[in-house]
């Protein structure tokens, strides 16, 4: 059983003793520069991204899911870009209808960039820090309790769904539906499946609705935080740095173009 | 004055055809253990919810009649105000689980944080409701990798921590085994010897009349009896109307009209068929 | 059909080991109940009846196919499984069909599937009910459907896993009266159930499983009465086999009509 749903990793860095405020503005101090600015900018945030990870000492989980999950992702970007993105004049390469150009393999590499600044800044987010810690302290800061809630428990509620999703398919194949033959077949058992699902996600709902409420989740009370989350003046100080620098590339973009 | 009163409650979800609660009146006293059997749809679950102001206040449809806890009507009360009072725990464990934390420990805070216990007391109350139900080793491991019988531990410690002045329970056990079972019945013994007053919903016979103080029987949305629980749990109406009862009173009942039970009253704790059997 | 279960040995993809050398055979038309606390391995067992597991190692045999050789589709005409849980298998619009579904994944002639459904419906007492929406009925009717569903596939081996888990007295005795007519019909009863009263009163053989072996393994009455050793898996015996041991019977009892004989 996987006892821990997320991709936090319980290590002591600086990273991880950060404010998950700063933590957050550190990740929109990647993402807004790599997404308004200038594109040429992208692919030099991969830069202070990979001394973040070290930092963080979650060097083994990142590359682990950037094997996993980013390349997967920004390599078919990447194909389907060169391919399909019109003009451009310098033709590399032709595959039959498909001429990959110079100008189009250009762009697909700086669009790729900013998607790999954008999921690696919130992996890194979430590889230093508890999602509790960083839901509490969005709360405290004025995030509504249940916006939080929503959030975390998907992240919960997403591997129940799918250990019950397995029982289900096991009870249907117990009762001889084939689910493991031809295509049609398998389209066509779907119906056995599906209901039972929705039907128990509906039960599970409102039962839930009543857990939570009997223990005040709805209560007029000021909410308190089991952990304390430090905000120490050194991360206000970076938060305030931070937004310069945003603003300072903003500034530089326009001057620029 | 009686802490819960329930004066001719009837009630009736809505898109049904009939109530589920038809003019219960009952009246439980501080620090009083009360356990409610019945056969299924007989109305056990409704009377938890309705104790614990769900209904009507979250299922809607219409009650009539009064409930009361602690001098406060159900019916001028919200939910969120009724909750601090009464704590509700029924049996499927693994709904009860809120979703929303990754430990035990902080499963069983989240009550509290919601109702704004300051976080030195917030963990001196887990602490407590945690040795209390015995569930101290499990304090790290997040709430989904638990076993069923582990689940409704938590579920139930998750109200005690709380400090309800009226705890509702349906059917906590459920999925426990004999072990699990006395514990959960001890506990709850001693919390109403500390002054909380306990509705347990139960189908384990044995356990109620070694541990309640009174016994109230529900079928079709009507208590049909109600008091000691050796006399509630040993009628033959309860017999003949599809209740479980233990099989000491059932052997008994058949043993004495055959003449091998002397006594007057039917056995329904294995300590009293012991007693009558012994020659 | 026998089963015949050969150092069976499953370790689950966590590394969890939930079996660790299982021996066992159940002869065709035994009536067998599985004990033991949670966790013991009762239902890893069972899920490899039908093939939903795999052995680690060892091997299962039901008659003479083997299950790792087998679809887990292709077994269920051999071996019926009741889940714990009716909501994990009801979907049908009404009882009818969802109890039609099952004979008919098998591929039995019309006129043999309507016989099979109309049996398993006056089984389980639904006759009335053939129209109704299964949700529209109590989970104790969907309990029921969920009997009457497998029944009506015709296997001569049954498997029910926790049958009386959240039901009462009425229905209990509803399903221990499914289970004694199969019995009259020659099938292979295996039952996975906490409640030792039922257990007692409706198995002619007990297995108590603990941490994945078997601890016990024999007639109801012998296994039944060894207080000590069923404690090493949570299992009381049963309020009347408690009884006599404290009255200092010198025989087991676990039956209401032994107790009676065994005082008079």
């Amino acid at each position: 059983m996987n006892l821990n749903r997320s991709f936090f990793v319980p290590v002591n860095s600086p990273l991880h003793n950060l404010n998950p405020l700063t933590k957050l503005a550190l990740v929109f101090s990647m993402i807004l520069p790599a997404f308004l600015s200038l594109p040429q900018l992208a692919p030099f945030l991969a830069i202070p991204i990979l001394i973040a990870v070290f930092i963080g000492r979650v060097q083994k989980q990142y590359f682990n899911l950037l094997l996993k999950l980013v390349l997967p992702t920004i390599l078919f970007m990447f194909v389907m870009q060169s391919l399909f993105l019109p003009g451009g004049e310098t033709v590399i390469l032709n595959l039959g209808i498909f001429d990959v150009t110079r100008e189009s393999m250009q762009s697909a590499f700086y669009t790729v960039s900013r998607i790999f600044v954008m999921i690696s800044s919130f992996a890194i987010l979430l590889l230093t820090t508890h999602p509790s810690e960083l839901m509490s302290d969005l709360t405290r800061r004025g995030l509504p309790g249940q916006f939080a809630y929503v959030i975390i428990s998907t992240l919960q509620i997403l591997p129940q769904m799918q250990a019950k999703a397995q029982t289900i398919i096991a009870a249907q194949r117990s009762r001889g539906l084939d689910t493991e033959s031809s295509f049609r077949k398998r389209i066509g058992s779907l119906v056995p499946l599906v209901g039972p699902l929705v039907f128990g996600s509906l039960v599970e709902v409102e039962e839930r609705a009543i857990a939570i409420e009997a223990r005040g989740f709805t209560s007029k009370r000021v909410k308190t935080s089991l952990h304390e989350i430090p905000d120490p003046a050194f991360d206000k100080i970076l938060r305030g740095i931070l937004v310069i620098l945003v603003i300072a590339s903003f500034t530089l973009n326009l001057w620029l173009s | 004055m009686a802490f819960v009163t329930l004066h001719n409650v009837t009630y009736q979800y809505p898109l049904t055809q009939s109530p589920a609660l038809q003019e219960i009146n009952l009246k439980i006293n501080e620090g009083e253990f009360l356990a409610v059997v019945g056969p299924n749809g007989a109305g056990k679950s409704t009377l938890c919810y309705a104790l614990a102001g769900f209904v009507p206040h979250f299922f809607k449809g219409e009650l009539t009649g009064e409930i009361t806890v602690d001098g406060k009507k159900s019916s001028e009360a919200t939910l969120d105000e009724w909750v601090m009072n009464v704590g509700l725990a029924f049996q499927n464990p693994f709904n009860q689980i809120s979703g929303a934390k990754f430990t035990v420990f902080e499963e069983l805070a989240f009550g509290l944080e919601n109702i704004g216990i300051p976080r030195e007391e917030m963990k001196v109350r887990v602490e407590e409701a945690m040795a209390l139900t015995g569930i101290r080793e499990l304090a790290d491991r997040s709430p989904y990798s638990l076993s069923g019988g582990q689940q409704q531990r938590v579920a139930l410690t998750s109200i005690l921590v709380m400090k309800p002045k009226l705890l509702v329970l349906d059917e906590p056990t459920s999925q426990m085994d004999p072990i699990g079972t006395r514990e959960v019945f001890s506990v709850v013994r001693k919390m109403a010897e500390e002054g909380m007053t306990v509705v347990m919903v139960e189908h384990k016979v044995e356990w109620i009349a070694n541990f309640a103080d009174r016994v109230m029987a529900l079928k079709d949305g009507r208590m049909v009896l109600e008091g000691k629980p050796n006399e509630v749990l040993t009628s033959d109406m309860l017999a003949e109307n599809g209740f479980g009862i233990s099989r000491y009173t059932s052997t008994a009942r058949e043993a004495k009209k055959r003449g091998l039970w002397k006594k007057e009253n039917l056995p329904v704790t294995l300590d009293e068929a012991v007693e009558g059997f012994a020659k | 059909m026998n089963i015949e279960i050969t150092n069976l040995r499953f370790t689950y993809p966590t590394g969890l080991e939930a079996l660790k050398g299982i021996n066992l055979t159940i002869n065709s038309g035994e009536q067998v109940a599985i004990v033991g606390q949670n966790g013991a391995g009762k239902t890893t067992l069972v899920r490899h009846f039908n093939g939903l597991l795999k052995p680690t190692s060892g091997t299962i045999f039901i008659g003479e196919w083997e299950t790792t050789k087998f679809s887990v589709a292709k077994l269920a005409s051999r071996v019926g499984y009741v889940f714990q849980n009716p909501d994990d298998q009801l979907f049908s619009r009404d009882v009818l069909t969802e109890v039609t579904f099952g004979p008919r994944n098998l591929g039995y002639e019309k006129a043999k599937i309507e016989e099979l459904v109309q049996r398993a419906l006056s089984l389980t007492e639904l006759t009335d009910k053939t129209d109704t929406n299964p949700y529209d009925l109590s989970p104790t009717w969907r309990k029921m459907i969920a009997l009457a569903s497998i029944i009506a596939m015709d296997t001569p081996i049954v498997i029910f896993d926790e049958p009386t888990t959240g039901q009462d007295a009425v229905n209990v005795a509803r399903i221990a009266n499914v289970i004694a007519e199969l019995r009259n019909e020659g099938k292979t009863v295996i039952t996975i159930t906490h409640d030792i009263d039922f257990c007692a009163e409706n198995f002619e053989r007990v297995v108590a499983l603990s941490n994945g072996q078997v601890l016990l393994d024999g007639p109801a009455r012998e296994v039944l009465g060894q207080e000590k050793v069923l404690a090493q898996t949570y299992v009381d015996p049963p309020q009347l086999t408690r009884l006599g041991k404290r009255l200092g019977l010198k025989e087991t009892v676990t039956r209401q009509e032994e107790f009676l004989r065994a005082i008079e």
